[in-house]
């Protein structure tokens, strides 16, 4: 099995080459590079499936708080607010859950990095809510979601190819913005099962996030991480509304990582995760450094 | 990242207790592999912290995922957000240093862990090089290039001629096919350090044998374990 490929491009070949459609594909692919059988994969992808499930309903319903105080409650806040702006029950659940699972993490509980700790309620937040509002009648366990979680991973290995995965190397635009375009991705496959749209979308979601600074807060993913993916779930809705709409990105997703890559490396280091720069160095983020060191 | 073709766990993963993969698992993962090459009781343990850990441990618990690793809890476990209890009752006394300064070879993430115990010790340099990954660059003065992802088995070997040979040999007949090895000694006709990378699982039997080849002064598997 050819399992190697460097751009979404090569991928959708290969998948067009495989008959396969695109989740099926990678999930015959990681059977084929890890030597378990794609029965075990399956099963392996429904437990962390499981364990995010779990995040979620914790940050819902226990008043948690980080070990620096900066961090917990506010998804709790969230899926409690009386009268939202938008009322629309999966875009509220969506920003709740995401908070919700990333908040677990900020406060030292049990996650699955998607595809980092700092970024890890985007994902899951977009597509619980979808499941949630949309797609009641199925359970947890379902083959649906199961290929949305895929398609996200899909195209995080394509920006990891091909850039970086890493606030260190990239600033936050590779953490939390390319969280947001998996969840795009993944989004658009649960509306449209089709994997060029998937892409579409996922490129949509990553132009909006190119050169967000990675500055967090005495160097802990607390601020302005967990609220950011709150805000990285709305913008994989818009992206993927869009998509929905026949709207197309302008640029392609590839040269849309290529440009992420490009401006990741000229970035300065001050605003690559170092806390040195940006909110980390505001009077507020200052004090808060010291009080924790 | 490596030149192996990610997987769509290398992205949905790891399984973690937070907040970061890179400053709380990949710690507890560095301390997990130091406590299985010490492989006996420890009774004393000092880590010193380094460069970005020396400023961000305590917000990011990373005191609690060494002590946790140290304790053979994987970053997976939520046993770990209480290590330091655990480990207090065990009257495990732990020892913790940031050092801001850092030799300038050193990974921007490193932790240095020092362990005692039995009348043996053992010092060894991880660097966590993100998403969980980590890599121990040196145990007891040795170079080494240990990642945990593949079971390992390390020999400490007087530099003589046919250590090399009778370990492969040994590994071989007890079925376990090598991946990677690398044999590192401080100087010439010192004693040596050789990391062996397997692919299969290691039988007792195995290090049995390398134990008792000429010029093999000891022998410990390390176990995978992936999160």
């Amino acid at each position: 099995m050819n399992t190697r490929f460097s751009s979404a491009a090569e991928l959708l070949a290969l998948v067009a080459e495989s008959g396969l459609h695109l989740p099926a594909f990678m999930l015959e692919r990681d059977s084929f590079l890890t030597g378990k059988s794609v029965a075990e994969t399956h099963e392996e992808l429904f437990r962390r499936m499981a364990i995010t499930r779990q995040s979620l309903q914790r940050g819902l319903s226990e008043r948690q708080s980080s070990f620096s105080g900066m961090t917990g409650g506010n998804a709790i806040l969230a899926s409690a607010s009386a009268d939202p702006p938008v009322r629309d029950g999966f875009f509220n659940k969506a920003v709740a859950y995401s908070l919700a699972v990333n908040e677990v993490s900020a406060c030292g509980g049990k996650v699955v990095a998607f595809p980092t700790g700092g970024s890890c309620g985007i994902v899951p937040g977009v597509l619980w809510a979808w499941h949630d509002e949309r797609e009641t009648g199925e359970p947890f366990r379902s083959d649906r979601m199961a290929e949305a979680f895929l398609c996200a991973s899909a195209v995080g290995i394509v920006i990891a190819t091909k850039a970086t995965l890493s606030g260190a190397a990239g600033g936050c635009q590779a953490e939390c913005g390319a969280a947001s375009a998996m969840a795009a991705g993944a989004l658009s496959w649960l509306m449209r099962r089709d994997a060029g749209s998937v892409f579409n979308a996922a490129a949509l979601a990553l132009k909006n996030s190119l050169g967000l600074a990675c500055d967090p807060v005495a160097g802990l993913v607390e601020v302005p991480c967990v609220k950011r993916n709150a805000f990285m779930a709305v913008a994989a809705i818009t992206a993927a509304s869009l998509d929905a709409a026949g709207i197309r990105s302008y640029i392609p997703f590839d040269e849309v990582v290529e440009a992420m890559r490009s401006i990741g490396e000229s970035m300065p280091s001050s605003l690559r995760e170092s806390a040195e720069g940006g909110l980390a160095m505001t009077p507020t983020g200052k004090t808060c450094a010291d009080r924790v060191r | 990242m490596a030149d192996r073709p990610l997987t769509i766990f290398d992205m949905f993963g790891p399984v973690m207790i937070g907040p970061s993969s890179s400053h709380t698992a990949g710690i507890a993962r560095i301390a997990f592999l130091a406590r299985s090459i010490f492989d006996g009781e420890i009774s004393a343990a000092k880590a010193t912290f380094y460069g970005s850990l020396a400023r961000t441990w305590k917000g990011h618990g990373s005191d609690k995922a060494l002590v946790a690793g140290l304790l053979g809890i994987y970053p997976d476990d939520e046993r770990l957000g209480f290590s330091l209890e655990i480990a207090r009752r065990m009257n495990l006394n732990v020892e913790i240093i940031s050092e801001y300064r850092m030799p300038g070879r050193y990974h921007p993430n490193t932790v240095v862990i020092e362990l005692s115990g039995g009348g043996r010790t053992l010092r060894v340099r991880g660097a966590s090089v993100g998403g969980g990954s980590v890599l121990l660059q040196s145990i007891n003065g040795f170079d080494a290039d240990l990642t945990g992802e593949l079971d390992a088995v390390l020999v400490l070997h007087h530099d003589e001629i046919g250590v090399l040979a009778g370990v492969t040999a040994a590994l071989a007949g007890h079925g376990v096919n090598i991946a990677c090895a690398a044999s590192h000694r401080r100087e010439k006709g010192d004693e040596a350090l050789l990391v062996v990378e397997v692919d299969d699982h290691v039988p007792s039997a195995a290090i049995a044998a390398v134990e008792r080849i000429r010029g093999v002064i000891s022998a410990v598997h390390v176990p995978a374990r992936s999160c």
